[in-house]
């Protein structure tokens, strides 16, 4: 097999692109990450120690930042007097959960969409994909409405309903890419072979998965990342972290070292998931036809 | 083992007839080739054997037993397919393994069944690997291999050595045929290979946009073909095919072109003189009934001029420019002429044919 890399030949211009390109990924490297090292070190920090900045143009000052004496109060205080505990598992049972149900009900209708031929797929389809083009805002009130009358509101199967409305029609697009990109034949194989229809549709879920692990992720992030619907819909019962987060901020005094120390608890579940299933990321949403 | 016959079945796409009143009797054991270019049907044909496609209408029969309704599970056959379909996240013994698995055979059959099937295919050591870790020809033989593991009412090979390269073809066309021998199973084999067909059929069924032309043994496909097409389909170079007049030149039928003025034979006389009430006709010859020489025969001869010669290691193939038209002749590699030469060639009348100019129907 040939080369897969793209031959250069160095010029003035591409010399200067590549130094140009350093730096721009530096720069971007400090705008993403900056912010998130600072909250984790504020979180370890009193609140006095946490507003103590250099001014401006001193670099050696910068010492200030990394002088003080760790503390986990902030911590502390989030588990044993604020309930975070029991938000934390409200996050997790509305993500994961939304996860499931959208992945279950998303696969088998994207495998209907992309193996049977019936009237009005490709309109039926586009509609399904068009739910998803309306802000969250626009459908929220009467939506909220809905949930009222089904005495939804404030409970984590709301919750859970509420992000699957939302994350069920991208299941669908997404894994509908997947399934398209399976050779039928495999499935005739099987079928040939002594399957039944579903033993066949089970038989491929193994060729998917790199999709369905794709598409976990961004599911669970929807929802424990969402705000919108964590405060409307979930509000009262069912209080996910960000809802808990806002309310941090009160009128009267807002608790820098508990936000910052609630954001690090929000963000940390993310990250070590985005790291286990790094791979599925990667080659899910990117990988093309199913390599016989 | 099952016979398997086709009574009245025809394919239809919406106003499309992919399968047109098809009739195929096949014998239990025998070897069923359906041939034809691409689009001519036969692999709509197969897939309403194996159950991947409803039969329009007609019926397809195993022994006497409609199958028409019945899944593809519970037809019993075994399929090959074009693109292999084997299983990419399953290791070879696994996919072999498939069908019997699907049909609750113990874990020791399975590993008896599956380890003699691939000793058969010599593809013994590759049991562990994944199909993306094989070559062609060896995910083929794992495909066969899928197929031998059980012994199914029918064997289904769809274009199965197609993709392979002419070398390998050449190879494992001898060893299809030798497994088929060997395990007696009812075969129905599609291909666009006129070859594969000819070398390893006990029928050919010919396939044309939908009809079946014709129905026979190899050797009956070949010398006698029912009409233009099957002729020019069969047969590698093609047939030649020229128009001629008839014309009764002192008492004797003659055809006759701008190069050429040839008396048919007795039979062909007869059957000319009752059947063909029409003045023109296309004389069909194959290349290898031409014989071509630099010196002008005493006997009736084509006259033409050599456009190119082709060398083929033991033969050589020549083309020949008429006034009308281009024929190519097969002959031995002592043949010396060269391009632009004027050439002579005599026809043996007893394998020429002609076909009808209106519906392409074969006179002899």
């Amino acid at each position: 097999m040939a080369s897969r890399e793209v031959i250069q030949y160095e010029g003035w211009p591409s010399k200067v692109f590549k130094w140009f390109s350093v730096v721009f990924i530096a720069f971007y490297m400090v705008w993403t990450v900056l912010p998130l090292f600072v909250m984790f070190m504020s979180s370890f920090k009193d609140l006095l120690e946490a507003f103590q900045i250099p001014p401006v143009g001193d670099w050696a000052g910068v010492t200030v930042f990394f002088n003080f004496t760790p503390t986990t109060k902030h911590y502390y205080e989030l588990f044993a007097n604020l309930g975070f505990s029991t938000y934390l598992f409200n996050s997790l049972v509305a993500a994961g959960g939304s996860a499931v149900v959208s992945v279950v009900l998303g696969s088998m209708c994207a495998y209907s969409l992309s193996r049977i031929e019936f009237r009005g797929k490709s309109d039926l389809f586009f509609w399904i994909i068009s739910t998803r083009m309306a802000p969250v805002v626009a459908v929220l009130v009467p939506l909220y409405w809905i949930f009222r009358e089904l005495n939804l509101v404030g409970t984590l199967p709301g919750l859970i309903l509420a992000y699957t409305t939302f994350n069920l029609p991208f299941a669908i697009w997404i894994l509908k890419g997947f399934f398209d990109n399976v050779p039928y034949a495999i499935e005739e194989a099987q079928m040939v072979d002594g399957a039944t229809r579903l033993q066949a549709l089970r038989a491929i879920l193994p060729l998917v998965a790199p999709g369905i692990g794709a598409f976990i992720v961004l599911c669970i992030l929807f929802a424990w990342n969402d705000y919108l619907f964590a405060a409307i819909i979930g509000s009262g019962g069912a209080k996910t972290l960000p809802a808990a987060t806002r309310e941090l901020v009160q009128p009267q005094n807002i608790q820098w070292g508990q936000i910052m120390a609630a954001g690090v608890v929000t963000a940390l579940p993310m990250m070590f998931l985005g790291l286990i299933i790094r791979k599925y990321l990667v080659t899910g949403l990117t990988m093309g036809a199913v390599k016989e | 083992m099952a016979k398997v016959s086709f009574r009245n079945v025809w394919k239809k796409y919406g106003n499309v007839s992919a399968v047109k009143e098809l009739n195929i009797e096949c014998p239990d054991g025998s070897f069923l080739s359906i041939l034809g270019p691409s689009g001519c049907g036969k692999s709509s044909t197969m897939r309403m054997v194996a159950g991947l496609e409803h039969i329009t209408s007609g019926e397809i029969l195993f022994d006497e037993n409609p199958i028409n309704t019945l899944p593809p599970k519970d037809r019993d056959v075994a399929m090959v397919f074009e693109n292999y379909a084997l299983y990419p996240h399953k290791s070879v013994f696994e996919n072999m393994a498939n069908p019997l698995k699907l049909r609750g055979q113990d874990a020791s059959v399975i590993k008896e069944r599956v380890t003699s099937a691939a000793r058969l295919l010599e593809i013994s050591h590759l049991l562990e690997r994944r199909p993306q870790e094989l070559s062609g020809g060896q995910k083929q033989r794992v495909a066969i291999g899928r197929a031998i593991v059980r012994e199914p009412n029918l064997f289904l090979f769809d274009e199965p050595i197609a993709h392979l390269d002419a070398k390998l073809r050449a190879h494992m066309r001898g060893e299809i045929k030798h497994l088929q021998r060997t395990l007696g199973t009812t075969m129905i084999y599609v291909t666009h290979d006129q070859l594969e067909a000819m070398s390893m059929a006990d029928t050919i069924a010919v396939m044309h946009d939908g009809e079946l032309q014709q129905l026979g043994s190899p050797r009956e496909v070949y010398n006698k073909p029912v009409n233009a097409w099957v002729a020019g389909f069969v047969g590698e170079p093609a047939m030649n095919f020229m128009d001629a007049k008839i014309e009764d030149r002192a008492g004797r039928t003659h055809f006759v072109h701008p190069n050429f003025a040839i008396a048919v034979n007795d039979e062909q006389q007869r059957i000319i003189a009752s059947g063909a009430r029409q003045d023109a006709l296309r004389v069909g010859v194959r290349p290898d009934a031409l014989s071509i020489s630099m010196t002008k025969p005493p006997v009736d001869h084509i006259t033409g001029k050599i456009f190119v010669t082709e060398l083929l290691g033991g033969d050589m193939i020549i083309d020949v420019d008429l006034d009308d038209c281009r024929v190519r002749v097969k002959t031995s590699t002592e043949f010396e002429g060269v391009e632009g030469q004027t050439c002579y060639m005599t026809v043996n009348t007893n394998k020429w044919h002609a076909f009808s100019k209106e519906n392409g129907k074969a006179f002899f």
